[in-house]
């Protein structure tokens, strides 16, 4: 069975179905006999107020540091000791001699009738909150008041009409792992303050509550307000990954700062982001990189359905720069070919494709379609801080030919009187050793280099880790991967150009002390990376970067290179110890 | 009695969290505090009161209060409704 709903708060949850009831909010009258006894029942209706304010105070300071949480509850105990409301109920009582449930049941209607026909559906959602005060008092004054959810003897998934914001308020995360309801929206407070409480919701199912029974394994889809009822062996894998997937974006997020990479004795390291798609911008800035260290483009080629389109091309860069303006924008031209997007641009097949036609091979064959690219690069260059990277350039006639197309096409927007930044940097991926062993005739034609540390290491260990029966062999902590990286930064350094790493070493956090100790300028990583990197930039000192360094540098096996560091990091990053199995091989 | 006229100038007007503003403005003093739109005058003291009055952005409101405190009180409640609540302004 599926229900669809309103995603209320966000999140997967797997359980079991718990039924809640909902308490009618009527109250049998009872008539008063003297003018005394009324008296008296004010006397219970004020008790029972203190003492629901008292409850409210309670789970109000349990969410200290739940700033809506607080906000609602806040708005809670505004509503419980409203005068207009107060009044009415008492002068129900005197007036009418009447007991003070029924005074109350009628006065809370009375308000929400009002309440209901409000024009603004924000306020009208405050209905529930009168409701939940009313019943907190009923039930102060008839001594029955809910205590079910804490009697639970394993977390559940909490099904009901609807359910109360202070009722939510008191839920706790590892009890209920998530609610759906009849009722309910996007802005009432219940909504709220699940997602303030990490609770996934859907609400507004209308009558799942008549369909649902007690036990049934539910699905809860708090992000596209799904509800899956008893399903499938498919749906619950299906669903255990989307949920896996979702918990690790969440981690993320929470371990989200802006504060800039710095090492323990206070150097800051530049580090910066890898994207491939342009929204990812956002989710950088967050993060608080430093720019975006490699921009790859190739799926510019797959939206591009009718052949390169300068627009297309143009609009996106242009956005990306933008939006992370001041900070830089590595643009890498077309790396297609090897492993990436073997379509259209070379159909013939090739006995080793990393060998092959691919990235600026490619481009010089087809320059025409190349500059394509190439003008939107420059058009764009002009919104923001953007610079050209060439990919996989192994000989320095490329090089040069590469400058020269790039002349042409600065030559072309002059004449067309179309504005470009003429001081854009422009540099090269270093990602064969032919690139680090002849790389002091390149640097005259580049303004920095990027390692790229996958193909280097491929490259370097004729390694192709795709290949199960060798991919033991792949190791970027390899004696040869390191000492060239330790080669191209002092060679750029000693010719005042600057290094990046933006291979997967750069966000093993194991590499990154090393990367530091052999001076690397940037270091770009996957976005997801970028907290874990930052933080283990915080625990090194340069000092310690460098020895540690140097030794690798003498060490014979990457194994070695590893323990190395790791005997360093242990102590300072202990959690860094959890995913053993992302640092123990090499990035 | 003291009574000033002022604009709700935040977007989306009085809803609950400005309201209840309002409220925690009003009750700290002995006067009684009143906010008056062109369509009803209710008790400042009162959530449901300031809430169902539902005064939406640009909406002409006036501030009456009447107690020892009142040109105090009305005052205060004024400028709490003038900040626009911290919200987005018209």
């Amino acid at each position: 069975m599926f229900f669809k709903g309103v995603p209320a708060s966000h999140g997967i949850a797997i359980g079991s179905a718990f039924l809640l009831k909902v308490e009618e909010l009527r109250h049998a009258k009872r008539l008063l006999e003297s003018s005394e006894q009324a008296e008296l029942e004010v006397k219970r209706f004020q008790v029972a107020i203190s003492s629901v304010r008292h409850d409210l105070e309670n789970i109000a300071d349990t969410m200290e540091d739940v700033v809506e949480g607080r906000q609602i509850l806040e708005f809670l105990l505004l509503l419980l000791q409203d005068p207009t409301i107060k009044r009415d109920v008492e002068s129900r009582i005197l007036g009418g001699l009447v007991n003070a449930e029924y005074a109350v049941s009628t006065a809370i209607r009375g308000v929400m009738d009002k309440f209901e026909v409000m024009a603004d559906p924000y306020i009208r959602e405050r209905v529930a909150d009168v409701r939940d005060v009313g019943r907190r008092v009923i039930e102060k004054l008839t001594g029955t008041e809910k205590d079910v959810l804490d009697k639970l003897q394993e977390p559940v998934v909490l099904v009901a009409k609807d359910l109360d914001p202070s009722e939510t308020a008191g839920l706790k995360p590892g009890q209920i792992l998530a609610f759906v309801t009849d009722m309910g929206g996007r802005t009432s407070h219940t909504t709220i303050l699940a997602r303030a409480l990490g609770i996934p919701a859907v609400v507004g199912l209308q009558k799942i509550t008549t369909e649902i029974n007690p036990r049934d394994v539910l699905i809860v889809d708090g992000i596209h307000g799904h509800v899956i009822v008893n399903p499938t062996e498919d749906e619950l894998r299906y669903y255990a990954g989307v949920k896996k997937k979702f918990q690790k974006a969440e981690k993320l997020l929470q371990k989200m700062n802006q504060e800039p990479a710095v090492t323990e004795d206070g150097v800051r390291i530049e580090l910066a982001a890898n994207i491939e798609l342009p929204y990812e911008v956002e989710l950088v800035n967050k993060l608080g990189a430093d720019g975006i260290g490699l921009f790859r483009t190739e799926f510019l080629r797959l939206i591009q359905e009718n052949g390169e389109n300068e627009e297309d091309h143009f609009t996106i860069y242009d956005t990306v720069a933008s939006r992370m303006k001041p900070k830089p924008v590595i643009i890498r031209t077309y790396d297609m070919g090897g492993d990436k997007f073997r379509t259209g641009l070379n159909s013939a097949p090739e006995a080793n494709p990393f060998l092959g036609y691919r990235a600026v091979r490619i481009g010089l064959d087809r320059p025409q379609e190349f500059s394509i690219q190439l003008r939107a690069i420059l058009r764009a260059s002009v919104h923001g801080n953007i610079r050209l990277m060439f990919p996989m350039v192994t000989h320095v006639e490329q090089l040069r030919r590469l400058r020269d197309l790039l002349e042409k096409v600065k030559d072309e927007l002059r004449a067309d009187e179309i504005a470009f930044d003429n001081d854009m940097q422009v540099g090269i991926m270093v990602e064969t050793p032919a690139t680090v062993i002849a790389l002091d005739l390149m640097l005259p034609y580049a303004d920095f280099v990027s390692i790229g540390t996958n193909d280097l290491t491929q490259y370097s260990l004729a390694v192709d880790r795709g290949n199960p029966r060798v991919a033991d062999l792949y190791d970027s902590f390899h004696p040869a991967v390191l000492r060239q990286i330790d080669t191209v930064v002092r060679l750029c350094h000693s010719q005042g150009k600057w290094v990046g790493v933006c291979g997967s070493m750069a966000g093993n956090p194991l590499a990154v002390p090393l990367l530091i100790g052999f001076g690397v300028d940037e270091l770009s990583v996957a976005p997801s990376l970028i907290p874990d990197v930052k933080k283990m930039i915080g625990v090194v000192t340069t000092y310690a970067a460098r020895e540690m360094a140097e030794k690798s540098l003498v060490t014979e096996t990457g194994l070695g290179v590893r323990a190395l560091v790791h005997s360093y990091v242990i102590g300072k990053y202990p959690e860094i110890l959890l995913d053993e199995n992302d640092w123990k091989t090499g990035g | 009695m003291t009574e000033i006229k002022v604009v709700v100038p935040n977007k989306l007007g009085i809803h609950a969290r400005p309201a209840a503003l309002i409220v925690r403005a009003a009750v700290e003093f002995v006067s009684d505090v009143w906010v008056e739109s062109p369509a009803d005058k209710v008790n400042a003291k009162s959530i449901m009161g300031v809430m169902t009055l539902a005064a939406s952005g640009g909406t002409e409101i006036v501030v009456s209060a009447d107690g020892s405190d009142e040109a105090e009180a009305v005052e205060v409640v004024a400028e709490v409704i003038r900040s626009g609540f911290g919200e987005e302004m018209i």
